[in-house]
């Protein structure tokens, strides 16, 4: 009994190590395909997509970008109701589309009368695409570019040096389109922003700079008496428009982790075999 | 005269004030339509009173305005109460009257409101008021902005858009500024903030600022529409911290002149001499010696001083009727609009 387990032992482990094997070099390249943590793709396109509805959306893939309350000093900051809101990108040779879609089963499209106040969405840029600024709406040495879209059909390009300084552009480039739809389980809302690559003057973020691209967003619902600074935001996350230069860190990081699980196979089969070699010698 | 020992706001130079003596208000609302045809003639103010003038006791306006909230959790000012917006139904609809049709085409019937049904309005209770026949009682109360020394809306502004000016005090909302968050029309404890849906700003009583500085087209100074056009002349406006002028006299010597509710802990520079009335009668219709309006009701809007301005009034207009001289008397009484008002005596600054 005793020299069938011994005997038995080596062959156990060489065989789990050899289906170790295979399994790290099937899983390897769909590691090497995730995304990167925090990335929103970027699908080049060929025809415009401002419309919301516009079948070219169905080929262009999206993130779901997860939403808390902003930290801020006004009153009822905790209290918001969005948690997630679904991002996708296009871009075109002239123009970036970004759509969000997010679950609101109310149309808050007003703020005509003292307590009513409208469904909006903001997408923030750093002005100097190659600083990350203070995530609530930047700071004084670096500024944020914000694009924000109200229900009352309005739009707004910002400036902003840190809370409460929001400034208005008197000639915003970009445009919005919005309707209304089904969003995962409910109604929400779809609105599309619009922007020419190449529309940058001072304090306005270039987009047609060949690097990755800082983006948070900012939903807020009129129904819960949402604004300023109560409002469900991001972290920052990027469009990826820099150069492919062999992923990011975390796909290093990944790829570092599978290359020394697969030596260490190597190494353990070799030590297996060798001993069980010694021991049928004996 | 500048006085160092009032309580102005840091930063202010002086402090502008108004005082209005509620025993001279007849209720005809002269100051509400001077106000609105100056500063609330305008698309998305139309449901807007910078000036009001309410029945008391009574639900105010906006309605019961002083259950809403704002102003401080207490004199430290380190702690605001915040407070909720009134709804359009509180202050009232804006009706719409066929005045083209009745007055001048002719049309038979009725003057009254066309889009709406009205279940509420400014001055919706007026002259109600409290207590039985023949004990019944009311008074009126004109209310502007305060013009607080720690004003809470002020403090509530996430982008500082509504200040206190350096100059005199007044506070004033920044239009460029304001993006129309609401947290000031919250903040404000006597409802005095308003929004426009129009504008998408806040908007408030600016003390009339033109005219106090004299930006008019005769480069004149005058006093605010509302004292100026006030029919009873109710009203003193001038500096609280100019020592010879009757608002200094009134509030800091005498303490005849009184913040409405200072318990909400903005130290309001608009200042109320307390009402009286006569005694109460008997079922059978004679004298007794109750007062009509009830010292606990005055209580509640202006503090437990109250007692003891309406002591200090009373002793004084006895001292006239044994014909002795008062100045408190005859400031209360004084018809020298240079008296009245006293705009220009700090303008060498």
């Amino acid at each position: 009994m005793t020299e069938i387990v011994r005997g038995g032992r080596p062959l156990l482990v060489a065989g789990l190590l050899a289906g170790l094997l295979v399994a790290s070099a099937a899983l390897a390249p769909l590691i090497a395909d995730a995304r990167p943590a925090r990335e929103i793709p970027v699908e080049n396109v060929e025809n415009s997509l401002a419309d919301p509805g516009a079948d070219g959306w169905g080929e262009v893939p999206a993130a779901t970008v997860p939403l808390a309350s902003a930290p801020s000093s006004v009153p009822n900051a905790d209290d918001t109701t969005v948690r997630e809101v679904e991002v996708e990108a296009a871009r075109t040779d002239g123009k970036l589309f970004v759509r969000l879609r997010w679950a609101d089963p109310s149309a808050d499209r007003s703020a005509s009368s003292p307590r009513a106040f409208a469904d909006m969405a903001a997408i923030q840029f750093p002005v100097n695409a190659t600083t990350q600024p203070a995530i609530a709406m930047g700071s004084e040495r670096n500024l944020v570019n914000v694009w924000q879209w109200s229900a009352t059909d309005t739009t707004q390009e910002l400036l902003a040096g840190g809370p409460g300084t929001t400034t208005i552009f008197e000639q915003p480039a970009v445009s919005t389109e919005s309707t209304r739809s089904d969003v995962g389980e409910g109604e929400g809302w779809s609105v599309v922003f619009a922007r020419d690559l190449n529309a940058s003057v001072d304090n306005r973020t270039a987009l047609d700079a060949d690097a990755d691209l800082s983006v948070a967003l900012g939903i807020w619902n009129g129904e819960n008496s949402e604004r300023a600074g109560q409002k469900a935001v991001s972290e920052w996350y990027y469009f990826p428009f820099g150069p492919d230069d062999g992923g990011a860190p975390f796909q290093t990081v990944l790829w570092a982790i599978a290359g020394a699980a697969i030596a260490l196979v190597i190494v353990v089969t070799a030590l297996s075999v060798r001993r069980t070699n010694e021991e049928g010698k004996l | 005269m500048a006085h160092d020992d009032v309580d102005i706001a840091e930063g202010v130079d002086h402090q502008v004030a108004m005082v209005m003596d509620l025993n001279k208000c007849i209720g005809c609302q002269t100051c509400t339509v001077a106000c609105e045809t100056l500063w609330t003639e305008r698309e998305g103010t139309e449901y807007m009173y910078w000036n009001n003038v309410e029945t008391r006791p009574g639900s105010g306006y906006p309605r019961d305005w002083e259950e809403k909230g704002g102003g401080w959790e207490s004199e430290e000012h380190n702690q605001r109460s915040v407070g909720e917006i009134p709804s359009q139904q509180d202050y009232g609809e804006d009706w719409e009257f066929d005045h083209e049709g009745i007055l001048k085409e002719g049309a038979e019937k009725a003057l009254e409101p066309e889009n709406v049904d009205p279940e509420w309005g400014p001055n919706w209770d007026e002259d109600q008021g409290a207590g039985e026949h023949p004990n019944s009682y009311h008074f009126y109360m004109p209310r502007i902005c305060n013009h607080c020394t720690h004003p809470s809306c002020v403090e509530a502004c996430p982008r500082k858009a509504i200040y206190k000016r350096e100059e005199d005090g007044v506070v004033l909302v920044d239009q460029e500024r304001c993006r129309g968050y609401r947290y000031c029309v919250e903040g404000c404890p006597y409802k005095k903030v308003y929004y426009n849906a129009v504008t998408k700003r806040s908007e408030k009583c600016v003390f009339c600022y033109p005219r106090i500085e004299g930006e008019g087209p005769d480069d004149e100074v005058h006093p605010p529409a509302c004292a100026d056009q006030c029919t009873t002349q109710l009203r003193l406006v001038g500096y609280l911290d100019d020592q010879d002028g009757p608002i200094y006299k009134l509030v800091e010597q005498y303490e005849v002149a009184l913040p409405l509710h200072p318990e909400y802990s903005t130290s309001p520079n608009v200042y109320y001499i307390p009402p009286t009335a006569p005694p109460q009668h008997s079922e059978d219709g004679e004298t007794v010696d109750v007062e009509r309006i009830p010292r606990s009701y005055l209580e509640e809007l202006f503090g437990e001083q109250v007692n003891d301005a309406l002591d200090t009034i009373e002793r004084e207009r006895a001292k006239v009727e044994r014909g002795g001289h008062s100045e408190l008397m005859e400031i209360l009484q004084d018809k020298n609009p240079a008296q009245q008002y006293r705009l220009e005596v700090f303008s060498d600054d």
